[in-house]
């Protein structure tokens, strides 16, 4: 089938710890399993949760990725291609999994809903940017390229949480 | 996404292949003749021979001859998408290329995060700023990345995404609140921004001014307000009416500054380039040109953004 456990398992630990910097080369294969596997997850916990927002969810996910891929062919020296968008992407999702299933405990609407989802929006966009930046040899431009990821990843947590 | 999913369904047996014989008709008579066809492994032929051998499939197991088939029509499958994939992207790439001019694109796109901030600054407080002439290098002007005077377009496309998200964020607050008034708002502003445009080429084009302000200058130097109408917004959801005033007025009058000191540069360096003999009447007009589209940003500003906040 050509999925790869190891290197799914690399991709995400890369995801979930911001702070250390990534190998450029782990973009080089891309794959969607892991992306469309936290998609799903990202849809059963919403389910849980009582919203039933699965369009919603995939149309975002789809002009976000393009909206990224455009920003960031123009801004790299190298192109990037729809696929390794996506699944850069679709992997710094996991946190926003995290988030939802805490949803699916207690409501997210009071103060210390709104802060958690701030943490969470910021650590997905910081993975995604370092990512990128990594594997796209850009330098200087992380805060740019984690603006945009912020606005798409803060659009899915506003579907987490009204 | 697309051309995965083409992929995939060009894997899947029976439905998508059964709907495909009508369309390569043409080329095959005989749908039997799948053996030769394999051989020649074209993807015109393909259609017409998927079907067939996917309805032997079930005897497969009683003839060896349809069994070795199945490999070769699997690989043919994933040979037929991944080409079918390629020539999307070229066909994607190639309109691309004639309707958005991507290298010229590239370059309002060099900055880097010392840029933006210093732009950002530039956006709020241009009263301190002494030198607003961009260099040049060789004839052309030098990436964003190492001249703050240089025009980018990453702070205005960002700046209308946030303008649009937070128009919904203030609309939610109002109760007012559903998808399509987003897509609504979306496209009203970049309508405003269209006729924007087009107003000042045409004004350009009347008052026969030779500059060197090409449209993409122009597109960056008009989305610059939605920065001021950003900051605007988000502090009337905060403060309330007196907050958007205040800092809405402030925005007005930095833009409007900003825009006197860059266009003044474009618009009227060609008088002052000329030498002695510059018309009055000619510079003066200019300059009428230059006042007005300064002033309409404030008066946008204001336009745009009074019904977002109560």
């Amino acid at each position: 089938l050509g999925i790869h456990f190891d290197h799914i398992w690399q991709k995400t630990l890369t995801v979930l710890n911001p702070m250390k910097p990534a190998d450029g080369s782990i973009m080089n294969e891309t794959d969607l399993t892991g992306p469309i596997l936290f998609c799903v997850a990202l849809g059963a916990t919403l389910l849980l949760a009582g919203k039933v927002q699965f369009g919603y969810v995939y149309g975002l996910s789809a002009i976000g990725c393009l909206v990224i891929h455009a920003l960031l062919n123009l801004m790299s020296s190298s192109g990037v291609s729809y696929g390794c968008v996506a699944s850069v992407l679709g992997y710094c999702l996991l946190p926003m999994v995290i988030l939802s299933g805490c949803a699916m405990f207690f409501s997210l609407q009071g103060t210390f809903g709104i802060v958690s989802s701030l943490v969470i929006i910021g650590w997905c966009s910081l993975s995604a940017s370092k990512i990128f930046i990594s594997a796209l040899d850009m330098e200087g431009q992380q805060l740019l390229v984690a603006y945009p990821c912020a606005l798409l990843y803060g659009l899915f947590a506003l579907l987490t949480i009204f | 996404m697309h051309p995965a999913g083409l992929a995939a369904a060009a894997g899947t047996p029976r439905l998508p292949s059964k709907r495909r014989i009508p369309v390569s008709q043409p080329g095959m008579a005989d749908p039997h003749q799948l053996f030769d066809d394999t051989s020649s492994a074209q993807s015109r032929g393909y259609g017409a021979q998927r079907a067939p051998g996917d309805l032997s499939y079930p005897a497969a197991s009683a003839t060896p001859q349809a069994a070795f088939l199945a490999d070769p029509v699997s690989n043919m499958a994933m040979a037929y998408g991944s080409s079918l994939a390629a020539q999307g992207k070229e066909l994607v790439d190639k309109n691309i290329d004639r309707f958005i001019p991507v290298t010229k694109l590239k370059y309002y796109f060099a900055v880097d995060t010392m840029y933006v901030g210093r732009k950002l600054g530039l956006l709020f407080f241009p009263y301190l700023h002494q030198d607003w002439e961009v260099q040049y290098q060789q004839d052309t002007p030098v990436a964003p990345r190492f001249d703050v005077n240089a025009p980018d377009l990453y702070i205005p496309a960002m700046a209308f995404i946030t303008y649009v998200l937070v128009a919904g964020l203030a609309l939610g607050t109002q109760d007012r609140f559903s998808p399509d008034l987003l897509g609504l708002q979306a496209s009203s502003a970049l309508a405003w921004l269209t006729l924007e445009v087009l107003a000042i080429l045409l004004s350009l084009y009347l008052v026969t001014v030779n500059t060197d302000l090409t449209t993409i200058d122009l597109v960056a130097f008009l989305g610059y307000k939605y920065v001021g109408m950003i900051g605007g917004v988000l502090m009337g959801l905060l403060f309330g009416k007196i907050g958007y005033y205040l800092v809405l007025g402030w925005c007005c009058v930095s833009i409007f500054v900003f825009m006197i000191r860059t266009l003044r540069l474009k618009i009227l360096a060609e008088a002052a380039a000329e030498g002695v003999p510059v018309r009055e009447a000619r510079n003066q007009l200019r300059m009428y040109l230059t006042m007005a589209v300064a002033a309409a940003q404030p008066l946008l500003m204001y336009w745009l953004t009074f019904h977002l906040v109560r």
